[in-house]
């Protein structure tokens, strides 16, 4: 009999730790279930992308980016701003600089896509218009130079701060974002792993439903190692796309590390 | 009366970077721009340079007679700053001299005015420098080292000569960025 119950006892941890593990693995893996979607700007299927702009250099080379994206000139590659009915910008506290280029950003794209393909024909049921975007700020999870031993502290406030945030969307008659996109610095990354961990217990069906996937761009700055947030994400996001050849998983990159060219 | 010809330095919003003010604020670094026929250098000297900049101004101009002219920081961003250098109908386009901050480097670029970048090699984890090596390497800046700051403005004369465009043609993914936000979003037309 005792022996049974000790057996119990010591298969109940490890059968606990490998359901935990596969749990992870499946929430994380990018092939898990992806939303069907009927066309780009449904009006039953509202759209929402997220953006971190991490201040200084992040917001910079994020900016530059989807600058280049909305203005490509070929039209397989022209990003439409309209194709997200939601924009959520989220910048760090006290960082009213990256909030005042969201801003502009916005303004100067968002009349960008209304000319293209529907010039001279009637505007079909389709176009939702220039749809909605917002601009929420979240503690800084560390600041330059900030003391490692602290920067838990301020990283649990940062998580709880993102935490709210996403669940708050549906709150105010939105879903999750769809679609993440960051690329660092450490407020980004709390973001993300808030993101998993909502993932990881399903919260309001995020994981069945395919929302918050995820996308990591490592800096266009970083050339030969990757950076501490590109490390850690590298292995957790969906996609983890670097910008000069020598960060390529197969040679000195991490995790999903996939070079792609330079997108800044 | 000859155009203008204007040297833009900037060290960044977030870190300061006393070095390159001493160095490009001194006696040594005016006559320099003078002998490649500038007429000015202003500087965005940062949050807490702005002492370090009046004390090395006063110093330096006991020697030239070039206008030296700094601010703090441009909310607006320092676009505008980039096409004064660049120059235009009445200006010779001058040259940008830049921490190696990834924003100003690229606002540089898109402007199309030459570039030099001085990476601050006293902060950690320095891949700044390895920016500053990879673009130079490319020939798309001058790589700039503190104590030749003079040789690395000679430099970029010879650069504006092979004036390269930014961003450079087909540099990134088949569909860009938004290639492969559609994949994720299973946008699939």
């Amino acid at each position: 009999m005792h022996i049974i119950l000790t057996l119990l006892l010591l298969t109940l941890p490890l059968l606990t730790t490998t359901a935990l593990l596969l749990r992870a693995r499946w929430i994380l893996s990018p092939s898990r279930t992806k939303p069907i979607r009927h066309g780009r700007r449904n009006p039953k299927e509202p759209t929402h992308l997220l953006i971190v702009l991490g201040s200084g250099g992040h917001t910079a080379e994020m900016l530059s980016m989807l600058t280049r994206a909305v203005n490509e000139p070929s039209e397989r590659a022209r990003l439409n701003l309209r194709d997200y009915s939601h924009r959520t910008w989220v910048v760090s506290e006290g960082d009213s600089i990256s909030a005042q280029r969201a801003k502009e950003f916005e303004d100067a794209a968002s009349g960008f896509g209304q000319d293209s393909i529907m010039a001279g024909k009637v505007k079909r049921a389709t176009d939702m218009g220039p749809g909605s975007y917002e601009v929420v700020t979240v503690p800084r999870a560390r600041k330059i130079h900030q003391s490692v031993y602290s920067a838990p502290v301020s990283c649990a406030q940062t998580f709880w701060a993102c935490w709210s945030l996403l669940v708050k969307q549906l709150e105010q008659g939105r879903d999750y974002p769809d679609l993440i996109l960051v690329n660092g610095p450490a407020t980004a990354t709390v973001l993300v792993f808030a993101s998993i961990a909502l993932r990881f217990f399903n919260v309001k069906g995020c994981v069945t439903r395919g929302k918050m996937r995820t996308i990591y761009v490592e800096s266009w700055a970083r050339v030969k190692k990757m950076s501490l947030s590109g490390t850690m994400l590298s292995r957790v996001v969906d996609r983890c796309l670097v910008q000069w050849p020598q960060l390529d998983a197969k040679r000195n990159g991490t995790g999903k590390a996939k070079y792609v060219g330079m997108l800044v | 009366m000859s155009s203008s010809k204007l040297c833009f330095l900037t060290v960044g919003a977030t870190a300061s970077f006393s070095e390159l003010i001493e160095a490009a604020v001194s006696p040594a670094f005016l006559t320099a721009l003078e002998s490649q026929g500038y007429t000015e250098l202003s500087v965005q000297y940062g949050q807490d340079g702005q002492q370090l900049f009046e004390k090395c101004k006063t110093v330096a101009q006991g020697t030239s007679k070039l206008k030296v002219t700094g601010f703090d920081l441009d909310k607006l961003g320092l676009g505008k700053h980039m096409r004064r250098a660049k120059g235009g109908k009445d200006a010779d386009e001058g040259v940008v001299i830049s921490h190696a901050g990834s924003g100003s480097i690229l606002d540089a670029l898109r402007t199309g005015v030459p570039l030099i970048v001085v990476p601050n090699e006293t902060l950690l984890d320095n891949h700044q420098v390895e920016l500053a090596e990879a673009l130079a390497e490319q020939e798309y800046v001058v790589h700039g080292r503190l104590p030749q700051l003079p040789k690395a403005l000679a430099d970029a004369e010879k650069l504006r000569q092979r004036a390269k465009e930014w961003p450079p043609v087909n540099s990134g993914p088949e569909r860009g960025l938004k290639g492969i936000l559609d994949d994720e979003m299973g946008f699939l037309d």
